[in-house]
């Protein structure tokens, strides 16, 4: 069974009287432990799509399944989100913040310790734990935001444009980092990202969003073996993939 | 927080000091203006005066009782308007409008109907503090970042959880602003309905004594009451700093 099974979505929204069609027939469906990414334009509705599959709005048609079981309202158990913005809550340490999703759920505070400080050890800020948000750097509040989607041990985290406020450098180190935090866990990931270089090196497979109403107009397979080194971003075979895509959203009918 | 309270102290010494020799130099009329060092002997009598000591409880309580049924009422209003904005478009021009007129000119439409005791005190100070205490909460509301309030909810937060995890905390440190701006008022609003027409209280005291040109006991209440203010203000002021300690260096950075 797919982990999510998404067919002919569609969202509208009403601007005023009239009518902003932001999906139309979404179609796709992404496997146990597969690393999947979205690409596409800004404002093709990629965000609305992952808004979607996190339970935080409804679809006008079509329907959305998380492990077979049908999306209408957050599952905590089953995603973990990490957020463009790495809404971490400034009054909380970075541990207490990975912590938030396991103490909501009223889970005791020894149990969930030992737990959050090895997921903080995981994305590399142990040393951290005790800090605050504004006493981190981007890159570090996103890597707390990892361990924090992971708090609950869904086998799904969705990603939104996680990396998309970094500088390159450490967008960079933050993908590669991601494989590996990827590969330790087995966790199925969706991820989300206007950038198809980041698309490619990262996926093994990506999918192509058209403007809006966004559609997915192709599904293509990355097949560079991993582990994955930066290093094949250079390579002929990668940018050969990165021209089709560029090709396929640029002549896609605005 | 050291370059504070060196600022504090150096703006004590040179008013204080600047009195004292002012005073002992002759500089001003003895009757107009007695040292310091007198002006605190009285005080000192005055505190230990059973009667001195009720007329200022009294205005002490005036104050309390008002702050304490201004705030809940106005956190509470603002807290609706931040959260029903078609409710904050109708009724924001209005609390503007309140709050743009000086309440002072409507103390004699209190007197007029309520009386000069305890109650008309109470009421007056109410409505200096709901105005500003309601347009910081509202703001509160407002300033809760929405993509926190989103991921709690895909972390399974409940509405409940979202109200005491998220909103109580990010409101703080502006409702504690508005507490403290509300207190000011609240002790504004009392002390002038005091001054205005009353029978007792502290600010009848020290309105009396300037009538008498009774200056030393005139200014040994006006040295007390701002010492206390002060004290008040300061502590809620920490209070602010303590909250709102998260937000300082993200706001400067």
């Amino acid at each position: 069974m797919p982990v999510i099974e998404v067919s002919k979505l569609g969202k509208d929204f009403s601007a005023g009287r009239a009518r902003v069609r932001a999906l139309a027939d979404v179609s796709f469906s992404v496997e146990e432990g597969q690393f999947v990414t979205l690409v596409g334009p800004s404002g093709c509705g990629k965000s609305t799509l992952l808004q979607i599959l996190a339970g935080l709005i409804a679809a006008t048609s079509g329907e959305a399944r998380i492990e077979g079981e049908r999306i209408c309202a957050p599952m905590p158990d089953k995603i973990g989100m990490v957020f463009q913005d790495p809404t971490l809550l400034p009054w909380k340490t970075a541990l207490a913040n990975v912590e938030f999703p396991l103490d909501l759920r009223g889970i005791d505070r020894t149990a969930r310790r030992k737990r959050c400080a090895a997921l903080l050890e995981l994305v590399g800020l142990s040393e951290f734990a005790d800090h605050y948000p504004h006493e981190l750097s981007g890159g570090m509040r996103q890597r707390v935001a990892i361990a924090r989607g992971l708090a609950q041990d869904p086998r799904l985290i969705l990603m939104d444009e996680p990396f998309a406020a970094l500088d390159e450098q450490t967008r960079t180190r933050m993908g590669h980092d991601l494989l590996d935090i990827w590969a330790k866990t087995g966790k199925t990931v969706f991820f989300i990202t206007h950038s198809l270089t980041e698309a490619i090196y990262l996926s093994d497979v990506v999918l192509v969003m058209s403007p809006r109403p966004g559609q997915v107009i192709d599904t293509i397979a990355i097949d560079f073996p991993r582990p994955r080194e930066v290093d094949i971003i250079g390579s002929e075979a990668f940018g050969r993939i990165r021209n089709r895509i560029w090709h396929l959203i640029a002549e896609a009918p605005a | 927080m050291g370059a504070a309270v060196a600022g504090y102290l150096t703006f004590a010494v040179v008013l204080l000091g600047g009195w004292e020799l002012t005073a002992r130099l002759a500089l001003v009329d003895a009757t107009l203006l007695p040292p310091l060092s007198e002006v605190c002997v009285i005080l000192w009598r005055f505190l230990h005066d059973p009667r001195f000591i009720a007329d200022l409880g009294l205005t002490g309580g005036e104050v309390a009782v008002a702050f304490l049924i201004a705030a809940p009422l106005a956190i509470s209003t603002g807290f609706l308007l931040g959260e029903r904005l078609h409710l904050a478009e109708t009724f924001n021009p209005v609390v503007h409008f309140i709050l743009a007129v000086p309440q002072s000119i409507f103390l004699p439409v209190f007197i007029l109907a309520f009386g000069i005791g305890f109650l008309e005190k109470v009421l007056f100070g109410i409505t200096h503090a709901y105005f500003v205490i309601l347009v910081n909460s509202f703001a509160a509301v407002r300033s809760i970042p929405r993509p926190l309030v989103a991921a709690a909810r895909v972390f399974g937060a409940t509405r409940a959880q979202i109200y005491t995890r998220i909103y109580l905390p990010a409101m703080l440190p502006l409702i504690l602003t508005g507490l403290r701006l509300g207190m000011i008022f609240c002790i504004i609003g009392v002390l002038l309905a005091e001054m205005y027409a009353s029978r007792r209280g502290i600010g009848r005291l020290i309105f009396t004594w300037g009538e008498g040109y009774q200056i030393p006991q005139l200014l040994a209440g006006i040295v007390l009451v701002s010492v206390l203010t002060i004290a008040v203000n300061e502590a809620m002021r920490l209070g602010e700093l303590h909250v709102g300690r998260f937000y300082a260096r993200a706001s400067a950075a």
